[in-house]
């Protein structure tokens, strides 16, 4: 580094995902090795090739927000206008808050920063019926433009846009929160988490900021998402036993499942936090960022490298790799590739998160990383589960099994996208 | 010491033109690129006009075009831009790359608007509020295109780049709206102070010109709908303008490390030297009405920079042609130049060539940089009748010839997140 850097806390936390909403929660899921990918419960899916999810259960926004504030009032009452992407950031930003003790008015504003990851969120089919009524008889394809732009695009809510755009999460959180500071969107994919993790690393070293909400919400449980992502996203072809359908690192690995879900950091300055005597849960240590385009791992292994330089340590003092553990035949094998470039022969166990709760996508990476800032502070690291047959050739070592004490205090973070955009964070549990 | 960043390379494809020469060259002309909408039947839409590449097939720039068949204008766009920019720094083939990387801001894909609403109005019951979710799936499992569907996801275009370019460095693509490319290469900025990379190929590009994109806009009462006189439709800071017309197009910068420029004998544009980003945190529909986010914005811009706000040349405008934006921007750079705000000159570049969206901020970026190394300012056209509550000097109609070393760019996104840019003509 060529500045002096300051150093990166997380002080608060909160996630909801498909194995809970509560710390408590996901942590009892975790050590019972309890999936919570199932067949689609919130709407009809018969004529989906695959039916599995992980959906987020028992989430009801409006329950978050109390009618007597009047800023948290106006939030609950504009939830209506929010895409499900957008409500499970909003409420994860709130629970985050009080995770990190923080009452609004606390901080200052313009030294408070939001760092979101996104993806494009799937129109909810409610919002157009009127309008595609009026102008299409339902054969393919068949859409009088004439009649939808005469008629039908008055039966539109005014609003309709700003329910679905990507970056509309972080600007509800920077509106709720008065998060007046740098303020930005990732929608780098799978990465998008990792990434505003790493960004808002970034700016609280450079001095831009001294606290921000940084993390990923993402909800694919939409039928016209789930409708796309069938002609392209690598789905199990598994019809049976939904918990065991997602299998990282597994010789029967086929695919996976689309999920949802939302996980937010606290992430401060040092003495920021430690003047406002804050519960610190683990520090930032390091970031890489990269691209494998040769698929070969070579690239993989450049951003984990670039991580575990920044936070000034080798790979032997890594205690577990958190994978993307996409649960594919090729991107395990490409994943393996890389660990192994860094790690040699003598490899850190591996945890892989999406067998529990599938593939948040944009949020993946930040919903996965929190099961591991859970196992750096309880010291313990759970098992990953349906790895029943490690594949031989993905020479990585999955941790399975009841949970295994921690030996170092750092965790390695893995994403990467199907084109190789990759990114990689280090973590060091708070001692 | 920090290290400095210069800009080595600039690329473009916009409503003016393919290339950066054709951008400027229309800019300080004050041609208009707005016309009918040709991408779609437009003809009973509130707005029937907007700001079109014109001619473009990606063959004309890509011998291996055929490998892109199934991406959307995004990438397209920002193929193009990409190839222009990176051409332009006369990157040597030897470079060695894995700290070259992307900072993309890039919009939502333009969805399949046509087999999307035939099969919700198949699945459409009779009470027209509900759809049967098996009918829908069923059809949209038939008639979607696998290669399309796939395209629209927003980090393929920075993925696409990557390996089209052989650009391994870090990987980021952003989406503060109309904010999202000056945001792309103030963060690319960062990476290289902060040592992430030595080189970046950096900026943003986007169409909204589609039936979805229009039908948004519109329901949001954002674009003007001056049918009867297109060109004269986009018109910041006139006393009657009535709303934004919408562009598309791609713009892109090679940011790189100055020793690591110098090094290789690289042409150098400028340098950038300041980058601001905040949120307004007030409503998403609105930007705040005393423009405290973007205030705040121009200060931490002029902070990064060190420079003394007298020292400003130049501001290129967000200047989207709104009631709200033009007249909240004049206060926002009113409250942060003070009195020497009426001696700089302000111009829209969206006068001309319509709002790119994510596209604009990195387009209008290259916009000041060729007006600050020719010495000729663009002009806001379309500018009639004064507003007194928007007061500035904005340029009217004709270009300006002034030799400035400072020049500023804002962007301002829907949902309140903002992004101002410096460049400073280089000095050693």
């Amino acid at each position: 580094m060529s500045l002096p850097s300051r150093r990166a806390v997380i002080t608060g936390s909160a996630a909801l995902t498909p194995i809970g909403n509560d710390p408590a929660a996901i942590w009892q899921a975790l050590v019972d090795g309890r999936s919570g990918v199932a067949t689609i419960q919130s709407f009809d899916a018969s004529q989906l090739p695959c039916r599995f999810a992980g959906e987020v259960r028992n989430f009801v926004a409006k329950q978050h927000f109390s009618n007597k504030d009047p800023k948290e009032k106006e939030a609950g009452k504009g939830l209506r206008k929010m895409a499900r992407a957008i409500q499970l950031g909003l409420v994860t930003s709130k629970l985050t808050m009080a995770n990190a003790q923080l009452e609004r008015g606390q901080l200052d504003a313009t030294r408070f920063g939001v760092e979101m990851g996104a993806a494009m969120m799937a129109i909810e089919l409610p919002d157009l019926v009127a309008a595609a009524k009026i102008s299409s008889n339902g054969q393919p394809g068949q859409v009088s433009l004439a009649d939808w732009g005469a008629k039908g695009i008055d039966t539109i809510e005014p609003t309709w846009m700003l329910k679905y755009l990507p970056n509309m999460p972080a600007c509800h959180i920077t509106i709720l929160h008065d998060a007046q500071g740098p303020s930005n969107t990732h929608t780098g994919g799978d990465i998008s988490g990792l990434q505003a993790l790493g960004e808002a690393f970034r700016i609280i070293q450079r001095s831009q900021a001294d606290f921000l909400l940084a993390g990923a919400a993402d909800s694919k449980l939409e039928p016209i998402v789930q409708a796309r992502h069938n002609l392209f996203f690598p789905f199990t072809r598994r019809r049976e036993e939904p918990e065991r359908s997602v299998r990282p690192f597994d010789r029967d690995r086929d695919g996976n499942v689309l999920a949802e879900g939302s996980a937010l950091f606290a992430v401060e300055e040092l003495e920021h936090a430690q003047k406002r005597g804050a519960a610190i849960q683990a520090e930032v240590v390091g970031f890489g960022a990269a691209v494998d385009v040769q698929r070969n791992g070579s690239g993989l292994a450049r951003a984990m490298r670039a991580a575990l330089r920044e936070a000034g340590i080798s790979p032997a003092d890594v205690d577990h790799v958190n994978a993307h553990g996409l649960a594919t035949r090729e991107t395990d094998l490409w994943e393996a590739r890389g660990l192994r470039e860094v790690f040699g022969p003598n490899d850190p166990p591996v945890f892989a998160g999406k067998g529990f709760v599938g593939h948040c996508s944009a949020a993946a990476g930040a919903v996965e990383l929190y099961f591991s800032l859970l196992a750096l502070q309880k010291a313990a690291l759970p098992g990953s589960i349906n790895c029943d047959h490690p594949d031989p050739e993905c020479r990585v070592h999955v941790h399975t099994g009841v949970p295994r004490a921690l030996r170092t205090p750092y965790v390695l973070k893995l994403s990467f996208t199907d084109l190789g955009q990759c990114a990689a964070i280090v973590l060091r549990r708070w001692e | 010491m920090r290290r400095r960043v210069v800009i080595t390379g600039m690329g473009a494809i916009t409503p003016l033109g393919h290339s950066v020469a054709e951008l400027y060259d229309a800019q300080i002309h004050g041609r208009s690129g707005v016309d009918w909408i040709s991408h779609f039947d437009a003809s009973t839409f509130p707005t029937r006009f907007a700001a079109e590449v014109k001619n473009f097939s990606l063959s004309k720039f890509l011998p291996n075009a055929e490998r892109y068949r199934d991406a959307g204008p995004n990438t397209l766009f920002a193929l193009v831009a990409a190839k222009e920019a990176l051409a332009d720094a006369a990157i040597p083939t030897n470079l060695p790359r894995e700290r070259f990387g992307i900072y993309l801001g890039n919009g939502d894909g333009a969805s399949d608007f046509f087999n999307l609403v035939a099969a919700i109005a198949k699945a459409s019951l009779p009470d027209r509020t509900v759809a049967d979710v098996p009918t829908f799936t069923e059809a949209a499992l038939r008639t979607f295109d696998p290669g399309h569907e796939y395209e629209l996801e927003i980090h393929t275009t920075a993925g696409q780049l990557a390996q089209e370019f052989n650009l391994p460095g870090p990987n980021f693509t952003c989406q503060t709206a109309c904010a999202a490319s000056s945001q792309s290469v103030g963060e690319a900025l960062q990476l290289i102070r902060q040592n992430d990379a030595d080189i970046m190929l950096a900026g943003g590009s986007h169409s909204m010109i589609h039936p979805f994109g229009v039908t948004g806009f519109n329901r949001l009462t954002a674009l003007s709908t001056r049918n009867d006189s297109p060109c004269k439709a986009s018109r910041p800071f006139d006393l009657n303008r009535d709303g934004f017309v919408l562009g598309e197009g791609a713009g892109m910068v090679v940011l790189e490390e100055l020793e690591h420029a110098r090094k290789r004998g690289a042409n150098i544009y400028a340098e950038l030297t300041g980058y601001g980003s905040t949120a307004d945190a007030f409503r998403v529909t609105d930007s705040h009405d005393e423009g405290r986010g973007a205030i705040a914005c121009m200060r931490e811009a002029l902070r990064d920079s060190g420079l003394d706000p007298a020292a400003m040349g130049y501001i290129n405008a967000h200047g989207t042609s709104t009631k709200v934006n033009d007249q909240v921007e004049t206060l926002a750079i009113k409250n942060v130049f003070g009195e020497h705000a009426y001696r700089i000159p302000v111009s829209s570049s969206k006068s001309m060539m319509g709002h790119l969206i994510s596209a604009a901020g990195a387009t209008e970026l290259i916009i000041i940089v060729m007006a600050m190394r020719k010495g000729v300012l663009p002009p806001t056209i379309n500018y009639d009748t004064p507003d007194p509550e928007c007061d500035l000097d904005y340029i009217p109609n004709t270009a300006r010839e002034k030799w400035v070393d400072h020049v500023l760019s804002n962007s301002f996104g829907f949902g309140g997140q903002n992004a101002s840019l410096i460049a400073s003509r280089f000095k050693d």
